[in-house]
């Protein structure tokens, strides 16, 4: 459990994490969510105390994390996997972990063997690639058995097979009854992984729901439908009152359906005798829906209107094309 | 959520019991760390041979010009500082660089939010790579010390003046010219907590330990005998090593007060190293 109430950190004039306040539970896994520069690895520098908050608190099974007797028992914490030294082999790395906790050397060659590199455990890290690297943080994070899991980025740059890993073991130690954060500013990413989801921009909290909630309030249940006979698809979908739109790819017979579920439209469709080749929520409304929920708060836009360019930019991107 | 209930149950592979951080892990921790980079290795391979190196060079050379020499320059002849003095010249050198990257290390690969994460009790944590570093290196400079003294001693036979440890002031030039080096580590272990960044330190360390010194000669002669015993680094490195009576340098402390004065820098240096530390953002 992570409790965070009024949190605030500001760097000099710049307001990183604004006012943020949220409970992350037990025995789901909670997405955190947010553009890049929304504050999302301030946030976790400030539950972990690396960072201190300007204002408000922040506490990790209900105490301030500095007071954990075993925090590595409490919490385990990826959030750079590149932060190592890299002259440093994996098992020196790990062992020089544990023993600031008194756990055994056994459970070091343990965790190794759990993320796969049992094989390059006297290697120096320095030779990593990043999934590599990115298994090495993990284990480490292992190392105490810990009740809370905190991962900033975890798929960043990894392979589909690495992504896959990541994915399967967040959701195993969510259903072992563990805390699980794990951000990303990847909406279609968390959709996979994530129960409940915590939308931050601009340091302030947007959303706080599961990830169901979030899909059905933002994703206006557009639906993506292909017929031959859009017209008469799209009066009859008029008729029993939802909306539809073309696709807008160029495909006449690609519609967009909105205000039906995916089974009311094909029940619409079959009463008209309209013909569907393809019946599917659209993909890319739920990123939409996330994008048009921070678009607010993103810090650097691309393609704003001219009007809306800071001139320096505008400069360097004329000179760009 | 169903799955709340599931955590009481869940058998850990590390109990609770027995796993807290603490200072004795943390200390293990911090030795491991050393121990595991080759810098560390180079680094104490340097300091050795450094001392070692020069003392064999230095007190060969003078073995087989001591024929030939003036008596006055046999008067003068000083066998212990021969022997010890290239630790303090070239030890303090080498023992900067081991000194800062204990600390700026953490900082130049991001390691430190790590170390922090696991242990977080931040004045635990640089108290232990503080005394994990002091022990290293006063343990390295102390056999160092003594092995330049011996090996050189033994290569100064034929001069018959070689001298030992029972004579006036030898085993303080011995044991001072060591603590003196480990001094100097700690000194920039103490600027690379205050400003994070391995070159930035280094050079501080340096400038501090040589620049200011010969800067300050540029003073007044009448200032300067004011500020010479107040200074780091500089001429008091002669004194140290040396088995004169300090009357010769009438501006400086005793030896063991120059000494305090040195040590008195290098605690100012880790205390405003540990205030940063623990206040600061990592």
């Amino acid at each position: 459990m992570i409790e965070a109430r009024a949190l605030t950190k500001r760097y000099g004039s710049t307001v990183a994490v604004s006012d943020l306040s949220f409970t992350i539970r037990p025995g789901v896994v909670t997405g955190f969510l947010g553009p890049n520069g929304a504050g999302k690895t301030t946030t976790m520098r400030l539950i972990l105390g690396l960072d201190y908050p300007t204002e408000g608190t922040v506490t990790v099974s209900g105490r301030p994390y500095p007071q954990l007797l075993s925090p590595m028992h409490e919490v385990g914490a990826l959030l750079d996997a590149k932060a190592v030294h890299g002259g440093r082999s994996a098992r020196s790395h790990l062992l020089c972990l544990a023993q600031t906790n008194g756990i055994p050397r056994r459970r070091v060659d343990e965790v190794l063997g759990v993320v796969g590199l049992s094989g390059v455990a006297g290697k120096r890290s320095k030779g990593f690639s990043l999934g590599m690297s990115q298994r090495l943080g993990i284990a480490a994070t292992l190392l105490g058995d810990p009740e809370i899991l905190m991962f900033d980025e975890p798929v960043n740059g990894l392979d589909p097979e690495g992504i896959l890993w990541i994915r399967n073991l967040m959701r195993s130690l969510a259903a072992e009854g563990r805390t699980v954060l794990v951000s990303s500013h990847l909406m279609s990413e968390m959709e996979h992984t994530a129960d409940h989801v915590i939308v931050i921009g601009r340091g302030r909290l947007i959303a706080d729901c599961s990830m169901a909630e979030l899909i059905a309030r933002s994703s206006g249940q557009a639906i993506r439908v292909r017929t031959p006979e859009p017209d008469a698809l799209a009066r009859a979908v008029a008729a029993a009152g939802g909306a539809s739109a073309g696709a807008g790819d160029g495909d006449p017979g690609e519609l967009e359906v909105t205000g039906f579920t995916e089974q009311r439209i094909g029940d619409i469709a079959f009463a008209n005798g309209v013909r569907l080749h393809h019946l599917s929520p659209s993909r890319a409304s739920l990123e939409q829906a996330f994008m048009e929920l921070t678009a607010d708060s993103v810090e650097y836009h691309a393609g704003l209107p001219e009007s809306r360019q800071p001139a320096h930019l505008l400069g360097e991107l004329r000179w760009q094309q | 959520m169903a799955a709340v209930t599931a955590s009481p149950a869940r058998p850990r592979a590390v109990p609770a019991e027995g796993h807290r951080a603490g200072l004795a892990g943390t200390l293990r921790s911090e030795l491991t760390k050393l121990r595991s980079v080759r810098s560390t290795y180079w680094t104490v391979f340097m300091l050795v041979v450094a001392g070692v190196a020069w003392s064999v060079a230095y007190c060969a050379g003078e073995a087989s010009r001591w024929p030939h020499m003036s008596l006055q320059d046999r008067a003068g002849f000083d066998p212990t500082q021969s022997s010890v003095v290239g630790l303090a010249l070239l030890g303090q050198l080498v023992i900067v660089v081991l000194g800062t990257l204990a600390i700026t290390s953490e900082y130049s690969t991001g390691m430190i939010r790590t170390s922090l994460t696991v242990m977080p009790r931040r004045g635990v944590l640089y108290g232990a790579k503080a005394a994990v570093f002091a022990a290293v290196g006063l343990v390295v400079a102390f056999l160092t010390s003594f092995a330049a003294f011996f090996i050189g001693q033994s290569l100064l036979a034929s001069t018959h003046v070689s001298a030992t440890l029972s004579q006036p002031n030898v085993l303080r030039a011995v044991i001072g010219s060591a603590v003196y080096v480990a001094l100097c580590g700690l000194f920039a272990f103490g600027l690379g907590a205050i400003l994070r960044s391995t070159a930035g330190a280094m050079t501080t360390a340096y400038g501090l330990l040589f620049l200011v010194p010969e800067l300050a000669k540029a003073l007044p002669s009448s200032w300067y005998a004011d500020v010479e015993r107040w200074l780091p680094g500089g001429d008091f490195v002669n004194v140290i090593t040396g088995t004169q009576s300090i009357n010769n340098s009438p501006h400086l402390f005793s030896v063991w007060g120059e000494l305090a004065v040195f040590a008195a820098y290098t605690v100012i240096l880790l205390v405003l190293g540990a205030t940063l530390f623990r206040t600061r953002d990592a």
